[in-house]
């Protein structure tokens, strides 16, 4: 500590050079944090969860899955048939409504992509929305009250919002893409909360499925897509075991014979449907972060030997006065870390509440994630980088000062 | 001054070797130095007075004999006991100050404290007394570019003496002075050996610098001579 | 400076930003980037040719680069980093932008249901089909519309033995063709020799009279690669060829299985990432009976871009009213599923900007220190005559050397990616949709030529403003040091 002051002048000497390195660090932290926090949601996303997980099923061999609707009732209940069974803790349909505000025009500002289910369980099964903090929960469960009480209440995500210029307690006409002449008049009872379902929609299934049944009175004949309304089923289960066995119930059930089902992990559904996007997130993990990490380093490398080659006598001098190797090479890597530390902490922590608060997570399509947050491990990615590259890019020129020679200062006269 | 010698160098050799020559540096060399005497080194280039105080005050090895000051032989040390002794035992003051630019002259003087283990509190005082004893306390927040060259060789000074040390080398302290900052100095270094009793060993090429000592040594082809040719020194 | 000149100054650079900027889109562009070459080269020539010219003393710098090695080495091992890694990633850009291109054929006329931009999730009502097809400017033959009726649906198939942590499932991408034959004469495809497309059946009998039959399959080459690896282990050993699916090689699907009795030469393409079957056969037995892609074959290209204005309703006088469908070109079909690589592309740009910011930085140090260890000697060098701005351009050329060099060097590195074989997704954008497909990475003289352009462009910027100080020295001052 009696040195810190030492190593803090010091780094003020040069300025100019301070600030360019801590610039660099700067920079490259934030690509980093990017990056590392894309790659970190997707690999919880996909990390199987030892208890409390969510099972998928789907049709069994055809993407995107589309069921009948009667299949629901069988598989929220897990396909129990004895009273031995399995049943899952909780459940939600996903009836997929891709529509468009406008029908001729189709495109950013028009589109409406929606989830109908039950509005309940917006709070119980949703990823994070199950885990809110008591304020925001507050809000969306009146949101969802709304919704109960008025099935044409929808709930639509913050960009959607503005990108379709409507705001809540506006009235909205959604014309069906995937449900040809499906018309659903919607009213926007409330909005999510920022972060993963900024661009999504929630629309009450019982709506969704009242108006195919008045499609088939008015017509005549059922709608073309009648029997291909369910798209997913989501069951939560305790354990491990409990999910296998929920596995056989659902394999062996009579009941779902044309079309067959499958149930998977929820994780395991998420990393299927990564696996197309597997180069490219290798490219980002095993190619680009350690490029800019070593690219990191070298700039810090530069910027230390520099430092210590233009005050060689000065440590000479020290050196002379009493100083032990050891601790010039404390004061070079001191300055070194301190610097990388310092930086890389602000620009990772500054990183997560900018991105966060600001921006509301980084906007980044991967599959069906369109916006990633800042991870906690931010607050501290920025000091460890910063650390781990000061170090390595500090330690070679801080050990050549142990080459400088004590009886340097008297022989070299000017 | 018939004191105890508080330096005794006995039978000291220095060699370095060029590629397969050996070049004698210090041939078999004894030199004893009482406590409390000022003592100038004086000798040509070549004549081994920098390896002669280098060696004394720890700052490189005898490849043949040994050295003592006072109870401690600092020829069997190894460096990092050296830099140890030097800190606690030697204070250096240089031809060209080698004050750190980023501190000021109080941290500059500060700095061999913070390897003692002194409260913060001890340090101010010590490096202040130190400041004090140079006639430069009230510049004490200065940096080493806002004094002048004599400015910054008496906080060279008060550096050298703030550990209380046992023993002070000065290489060409004067060296890069004018006459009359020069003239100072050596009143400052005649000052502080009288009133703190401190032994001072100086290297230089000025006779007139020379001359304010107790005691003047000269040196040529690593030997001591006691009749040097006075016209080598006519640059000083 | 007073306001007047200020000004001028803004109006000067306003008309140069306006100038500049068409030729920077025009060279960035991939297709035209490999101009940027000769550009970097002519200017490092050019610079030379001032050194020379003016007689600046440029032995100096050199050995000065020379003395500092160890700086030198690291400044420029940061440049061959960014180079090396931003050419590796455009070429992976670029081979997707490649892909989508190559495929689809600008006489073919890809017909969806109203509003789907993506095949996936497309539906045709069958009985409208007929219809669309006998329109005007769709080309005949023996009398009937040629065109290929097709039901494009992906299959999640189980890889045999997982690895641990990686993927247990394949999303397969396989299209049901109505009439095999048609669908072949449409996309002119042909099969590598020793293959044949399906029989009239779809299906022939399993050498096992217990089991259900084959169901017949052609495969794109890139994903008979690939299944070749999602095979078990003991099957692997049993196989003909490890590599690649061969003829008379089976896909397990659930209870029944699939036979390959071709592949098609497709590489280039998406369609090389797909598997063809006859619809009759595949439809009922993953349960999609329905039609989402009807593909046209008009009799050229014109008339091919009229067809497209005539269903999607652009041209007002003349459109199609009978059904609602959407309707592309096939070029402009896949050009639109670029969305992809654009995305790719900007999160390339910013990464390519903050790591050549980084690059800047460390430059900028290297020639600030140089410059600071040499102030004695620039002041030496003015006061023997050389003017500030020989000083200037004897430290950019410095920095550019190390900028050229670690740009070469960096570009070798990135061109070691060519030809390198990637899975990607190419697609419209949001929601689920996008093929899955197989490419390869084209690292051409366009992507060597940005590479190269931003290398120098990091060593002119990192050296000028060292540069310009160094320039700025007083000779007596910076000799009394």
């Amino acid at each position: 500590m009696k040195f810190f002051m030492l190593i803090l002048k010091n780094l003020r000497r040069n300025m100019v050079r301070s600030l360019l390195t801590s610039a660099g660090i700067m920079v490259l932290v934030f690509v980093i944090t990017l990056i590392w926090s894309i790659l970190g949601f997707l690999d919880m996303a996909t990390s199987e969860k030892a208890a409390n997980f969510k099972g998928i099923v789907t049709e069994k061999w055809s993407i995107p899955s589309q069921l009948p609707f009667s299949y629901a009732s069988t598989l929220e209940n897990g396909a129990a048939r004895e009273e031995s069974d399995v049943k899952p803790i909780d459940s939600m349909t996903w009836q997929f409504f891709i529509g468009s505000v406008d029908k001729t025009n189709i495109g950013y500002s028009t589109f409406i992509f929606a989830f109908c289910m039950e509005p309940s369980k917006l709070l119980t099964m949703m990823d994070e929305l199950d885990s809110l903090q008591p304020g925001p929960r507050a809000t969306l469960d009146k949101a969802i009250k709304a919704m109960e009480s008025n099935r044409q209440g929808i709930i639509v995500g913050q960009k959607r919002l503005a990108a379709i210029e409507k705001k809540v307690g506006d009235k909205i006409k959604v014309f069906g893409i995937n449900y040809r002449d499906i018309e659903l008049e919607c009213e926007i009872v409330g909005t999510f909360p920022p972060g993963r379902y900024d661009n999504n929609t929630c629309i009450n299934r019982d709506y969704l499925n009242a108006s195919l049944d008045a499609f088939k009175a008015a017509k005549g004949r059922p709608h073309p897509l009648a029997e291909k309304t369910l798209n997913l089923v989501w069951v939560k289960v305790p354990t491990k075991d409990a999910f296998s066995k929920m596995s056989s119930q659902i394999d062996n059930s009579p009941m779902f014979a044309a079309p067959p089902v499958k149930i998977e992990t929820a994780s395991s559904g998420v990393s299927n449907f990564l696996a197309a996007y597997a180069d490219l997130l290798m490219i980002l993990r095993y190619l680009l972060a350690p490029a800019i990490i070593i690219t990191l380093t070298v700039v810090i490398s530069n910027a230390i030997s520099i430092s210590v080659r233009e005050r060689r006598k000065e440590m000479a001098v020290l050196k002379v006065i009493g100083f032990q190797p050891n601790q010039i090479i404390f004061l070079v890597l001191g300055e070194a870390i301190l610097l990388g530390v310092m930086a890389g902490a602000i620009s990772s922590i500054g990183t997560y509440y900018f991105v966060n608060r600001v921006i509301g997570g980084i906007p980044f399509q991967i599959a069906f994630f369109s916006s990633f947050p800042v991870l906690d491990g931010a607050l501290w990615w920025g000091a460890a980088i910063g650390f781990i590259t000061s170090f390595a890019g500090s330690i070679l020129p801080a050990l050549s000062t142990r080459s400088i020679k004590v009886v340097d200062v008297f022989s070299k006269v000017a | 001054m018939t004191a105890k010698p508080i330096v005794r160098v006995s039978h000291v050799s220095r060699y370095f070797k060029r590629g397969s020559e050996r070049v004698n540096v210090l041939n078999d060399l004894d030199l004893n130095v009482p406590e409390g005497q000022f003592l100038a080194l004086m000798g040509p280039s070549g004549s081994g007075k920098t390896t002669l105080l280098n060696l004394i005050a720890g700052l490189d090895t005898p490849s043949e004999g040994e050295i003592w000051v006072g109870d401690r032989c600092v020829s069997t040390m190894n460096e990092s006991q050296l830099a140890r002794w030097r800190n606690e035992h030697v204070g250096f003051v240089f031809q060209f100050y080698h004050l750190l630019p980023v501190l000021s002259a109080y941290e500059n003087v500060e700095l061999p404290l913070l390897l003692l283990p002194l409260s913060a509190k001890k340090r101010r005082e010590q490096a202040m007394t130190a400041l004090e004893l140079v006639g430069l306390k009230d510049r004490n927040s200065h940096l080493p570019s806002q004094l002048s060259g004599g400015q910054q060789q008496r906080v060279g000074i008060a550096r050298a003496i703030v550990t209380d040390p046992t023993l002070i080398v000065a290489d060409e302290p004067t060296g890069d002075l004018d006459a009359k900052s020069a003239h100072e100095i050596l009143d400052l270094l005649g000052t502080l050996q009288r009133s703190l009793n401190k032994t001072i060993l100086m290297v230089t090429h000025d006779l007139r610098a020379a001359r304010r000592a107790d005691r003047i040594q000269h040196l040529d082809k690593g030997r001591l001579v006691d009749q040097p040719d006075e016209s080598l020194y006519e640059a000083g | 400076m007073d306001d007047k000149k200020k000004s001028v100054v803004l109006e000067a650079l306003t008309d140069f930003i306006t100038f500049v900027s068409p030729y920077f889109f025009y060279f960035f562009s991939l297709e035209n980037a490999w101009r940027l070459i000769p550009v970097c080269f002519g200017f490092f020539g050019l610079i030379m040719l001032i050194v020379y010219c003016a007689k600046i003393p440029i032995n100096y710098n050199i050995r000065n680069l020379k003395v500092r090695y160890r700086t030198t080495l690291l400044t420029a091992l940061a440049f061959i980093l960014v180079t090396a890694v931003l050419t590796g990633l455009m070429g992976f850009i670029n081979g997707l932008k490649r892909l989508a291109q190559a495929t689809g054929n600008p006489s073919n006329v890809i017909v969806l249901s109203q509003g789907s931009t993506d095949e996936g999730i497309s539906n045709l009502a069958f009985e409208n089909m007929g219809d669309i097809a006998q329109q005007e400017g769709v080309q005949r033959k023996n009398d009937e519309p040629l065109c290929s009726r097709e039901s494009y649906l992906v299959l999640s198939l189980p890889i045999a033995e997982p690895v641990p942590g990686s993927p247990t499932r394949r999303l397969l991408q396989v299209r049901g063709l109505f009439d095999p034959v048609a669908s072949a004469e449409v996309h002119e495809f042909g099969l590598i020799s020793g293959g044949e497309w399906f029989s009239e059946a779809g299906v022939r009998p399993n050498a096992n009279p217990n089991k259900a039959p084959l169901v017949e399959v052609v495969l794109g080459q890139g994903i008979a690669k690939q299944l070749a690896g999602d095979r078990s282990q003991a099957d692997k050993e049993k196989a003909r060829n490890k590599e690649q699916l061969e003829v008379g090689d089976t896909i397990p699907l659930d209870t029944r299985e699939l036979v390959v009795t071709g592949i098609m030469k497709t590489e280039g393409t998406t369609f090389d990432s797909e598997v063809w079957a006859k619809q009759s056969v595949i439809g009922p037995l993953l349960g999609k009976t329905n039609f989402t892609t009807l593909v046209l074959r008009a009799t050229d290209p014109e008339q091919a871009q009229k067809l497209e204005d005539f269903f999607t309703g652009k041209d007002k006088d003349f459109k199609y009213e009978k059904s609602q469908v959407n309707a592309f070109t096939e070029t402009n079909y896949y050009k639109s599923q670029s969305q992809t690589s654009i995305q790719l592309l900007i999160g390339t740009i910013l990464v390519a900007t903050v790591m050549g910011f980084g690059g800047v930085m460390g430059v900028m140090n290297t020639m600030f220190a140089a410059i600071s260890q040499r102030v004695k000697d620039i002041g030496m060098l003015r006061l023997l005559g050389f003017s500030r701005w020989r000083i200037l351009v004897s430290f950019l050329t410095e920095s550019l050397l190390i900028a050229l060099l670690g740009g070469l060097i960096g570009c070798v590195l990135g061109y070691l990616c060519n030809g390198l074989q990637a899975t990607s997704i190419i697609g419209g954008g949001a929601g689920p949709g996008g093929k899955a497909v197989v490419f390869r990475v084209v690292v051409d003289w366009g992507v060597l030529g940005i590479g190269l352009t931003i290398s120098m462009l990091m060593g002119f910027v990192g050296g000028l403003i060292p540069a310009m100080s160094a320039m700025r020295f007083k000779p007596l001052e910076s000799l009394r040091g």
